[in-house]
């Protein structure tokens, strides 16, 4: 059985599209719309996709590419929602995506009740860049999974790789493959790879390096910057928008210059306005052009967060975040 | 034989440790030991040029660096009257010769776009001008193009050597480099040993078998109408560009984007004038200030974005489209948006109403 199911790896991506499909046709006339993914400009990407009528529905995919967090989308300039009250959109969302909802309900940015939840159970999204360092491709005409390994064929070939080695750092480290909310499930639910305590390993490992090592470390990374802003765009919960202290002029908090201080301030207070809010669904890091490891910053500050009130973000809609109370009776901070 | 010379792989750190000492040198390196991108940098010693892959950022930083001083002033008193105060300007130090090595046609090309703005007038960028003159480039032979890539579609192509002063053509063990230009010739020696006949067919084979392809099937006449009849279809322009998430990375890995801010950065009474990258991706860009922003929404930007390029720089410099087909902001787009794909609509679009 197991056999069999590995072998048709390929078919079963084919199996939650075709899923997908009849789900969101059986509810789109009660949708203004679903956002979701198709297939991008190459066998390796997948691009967001917003679709309102029956027609295009054959549009939408789900396969391991499908790396976007779509939540951004609900809440960012011009947000995609519901026309009307008692009206809903729909939204594909992968475990760590629902986590960002879960998170923008319990800050108010969205009502539960204008969304229809497309959840789907994920074994982990590839890392197209990943990938390349392993194989350099050329001209990549097909990507599949089979079994324990990522099936790749190109002007070359068929090359092969394990399917861990091609799926991206924040894949990894998921311990919530399952949608925590959703109306429907578009598959069976998967194990976690890991428990959540086994997260942090990367920021335990900058722990033991020296603050001396630390600072060289970022410094190098972030000297790469180039102030696209990608990482702050790409982040659901990053709700100032066009109000960002890195581009207002008053009050004026950072120059134009590249320096490392003015980087540093960014990614800091980028990181900061996060705390006990991010829910690590990585897209920052996933985005950044530079592949700088952003979400590192976020996961020390959760981290620390954990620790201190044993908080995780965008697991419960009833809770309110702490950073979001003040109570006079806190001793421990 | 005709002034071609052979670097073999191992030789190359070498070969370029020799040119740098003539001339600054910038090189295609990797990000780090388990990243796919590669940037360009100053070469030291040790370094290892990364050639088989498009980099991420660009050699534009060269030419047109992300932040430059234009100028410094510093506020003094008159010593003959204290209570006049004096404006002191001072220009920066002048730019050195540089030279990138292992461009591709594409960022080379890009500097075409530059050169329409900066220095055909009737004002021109003196240190746009300066820098660019004293910046040459050994082009590489193109033969990595990949799916997003499009420079045969945009007046291009992977055996483009335009704008080139040297030529560098891979060949079996290394790589054969030629002159193209005086002052590109006069540093074609110091690379290696004369290449063999041997290598210097092989350089020529594959010159002529990458001159015929062909990269990218995109046909851009007929946008610069096409963005005419639909310049106020924001139904058109919302389906194009729904899920663009309004960063930078597109105008900033654009070998062609040439927009520029410029602010002035003052302490006590020194300070210096700035001009650093700006992106119409951004919502400042065009934020006036009375508060209005003429273009509210990511819709109005990514329809300047694509406008600027395909239709109304064209129409400003006889027909050049301010796109050198790199793919760059295909390739990195965080939601993977197609240029292609935009401005293909925009011309059946306008097929359809004709």
């Amino acid at each position: 059985m197991s056999l069999l199911s590995e072998r048709l790896g390929w078919i079963v991506f084919e199996a939650e599209t075709k899923r997908l499909h009849e789900l969101v046709k059986a509810v789109l006339p009660e949708l203004d719309g679903i956002v979701g993914w198709e297939q991008g400009f190459d066998a390796l990407h997948a691009t967001p996709v917003f679709v309102n009528r029956e027609e295009d529905v054959h549009r939408l995919m789900w396969s391991p590419l499908c790396v976007h967090n779509l939540s951004g989308y609900l809440v960012k300039t011009p947000p995609f929602l519901p026309r009307d009250e008692g009206r809903k959109v729909g939204i594909c969302v992968k475990g760590c995506d629902s986590r960002s909802l879960v998170a923008l309900e319990q800050e108010k940015f969205l009502g539960r009740d204008r969304l229809h939840i497309f959840g789907i159970p994920c074994e982990g999204t590839v890392d197209w860049r990943r990938v390349m360092k392993k194989i350099p491709l050329r001209g990549v005409s097909s990507v599949r999974r089979e079994g324990p390994e990522l099936k790749v064929e190109d002007s070359r070939g068929v090359h092969s790789l394990p399917w861990e080695e091609s799926l991206a750092r924040r894949c990894l480290r998921c311990a919530h493959p399952n949608p925590l909310v959703h109306d429907v499930l578009v598959r069976d639910p998967v194990e976690p790879r890991i428990k959540k305590d086994e997260a942090y390993g990367l920021v335990e490992e900058m722990d033991q390096k020296s603050l001396e090592e630390r600072l060289a470390f970022w410094s190098a990374e972030l000297d790469r910057c180039i102030r696209c802003y990608a990482c702050r765009n790409a982040c659901p919960l990053c709700v100032c928008q066009d109000r960002c202290i890195v581009e207002t002029r008053d009050p004026k908090w950072l120059t134009q210059k590249m320096g490392i201080s003015e980087k540093f301030m960014f990614h800091m207070i980028h990181s900061l306005h996060l705390a006990g809010r991010c829910t690590e669904c990585g897209e920052c890091e996933r985005v950044c052009p530079m592949e700088i490891p952003v979400t590192l910053m976020k996961e020390k500050l959760n981290q620390i967060t954990r620790e201190i009130l044993g908080y995780e973000a965008g697991i419960d809609s009833q809770l309110v975040p702490p950073l979001l109370t003040f109570n006079p009776g806190e001793h421990e901070l | 034989m005709s002034g071609k010379v052979f670097i073999p792989q191992d030789k190359l750190a070498s070969a370029l440790e020799r040119l740098n000492e003539k001339v600054p040198v910038w090189v295609p390196v990797s990000q780090g030991a388990d990243r796919w991108g590669i940037d360009f940098k100053p070469f030291r010693a040790g370094m290892v040029p990364v050639m088989d892959r498009q980099s991420t950022a660009l050699p534009k930083e060269v030419i047109f660096p992300q932040v430059q001083t234009l100028m410094t002033f510093e506020y003094v008193k008159a010593p003959e009257d204290p209570g006049r105060v004096q404006l002191k300007l001072e220009e920066p130090p002048e730019a050195g010769n540089a030279l990138v090595f292992g461009a591709r046609p594409c960022d080379v090309r890009g500097f075409f776009t530059f050169d329409r703005v900066f220095t055909e007038g009737p004002f021109v960028d003196n240190q746009y001008k300066d820098r660019r003159e004293k910046t040459l480039f050994a082009v590489l032979l193109c033969r990595e193009a990949d799916e997003a890539c499009f420079c045969s579609s945009v007046g291009s192509g992977p055996a483009d050597t335009a704008g080139g002063d040297l030529w560098i053509t891979p060949v079996e063990g290394g790589y054969v480099v030629e002159g193209l230009s005086e002052r590109g010739g006069s540093y074609v020696q110091l690379l290696g040993d004369p290449a063999t006949e041997e290598q210097a067919a092989a350089a020529s084979r594959s010159q002529e078998e990458v001159s015929r392809q062909k990269v990218g099937s995109l046909d851009p006449s007929g946008v610069v109408q096409g963005q005419k009849d639909r310049f106020e279809d924001k139904d058109f322009w919302r389906s194009m560009v729904n899920q663009c998430l309004g960063c930078g990375v597109c105008t900033y890995v654009c070998p062609t984007c040439y927009c520029f801010n410029i602010t002035d950065e003052m302490r006590h009474s020194r300070g210096e004038r700035m001009r650093s990258w700006d992106s119409c991706m951004f919502a400042v860009y065009t934020q006036e200030a009375s508060g209005h922003n003429p273009r509210p929404t990511k819709l109005e930007r990514y329809r300047n974005r694509v406008g600027h390029k395909f239709s109304y720089f064209p129409e400003k410099y006889d027909g050049m489209i301010a796109c050198c087909g790199c793919g760059r902001c295909i390739r990195s787009c965080p939601v993977s948006i197609d240029i292609r794909k935009v401005v293909e609509n925009l011309k059946e679009r306008s097929h359809a109403c004709a």
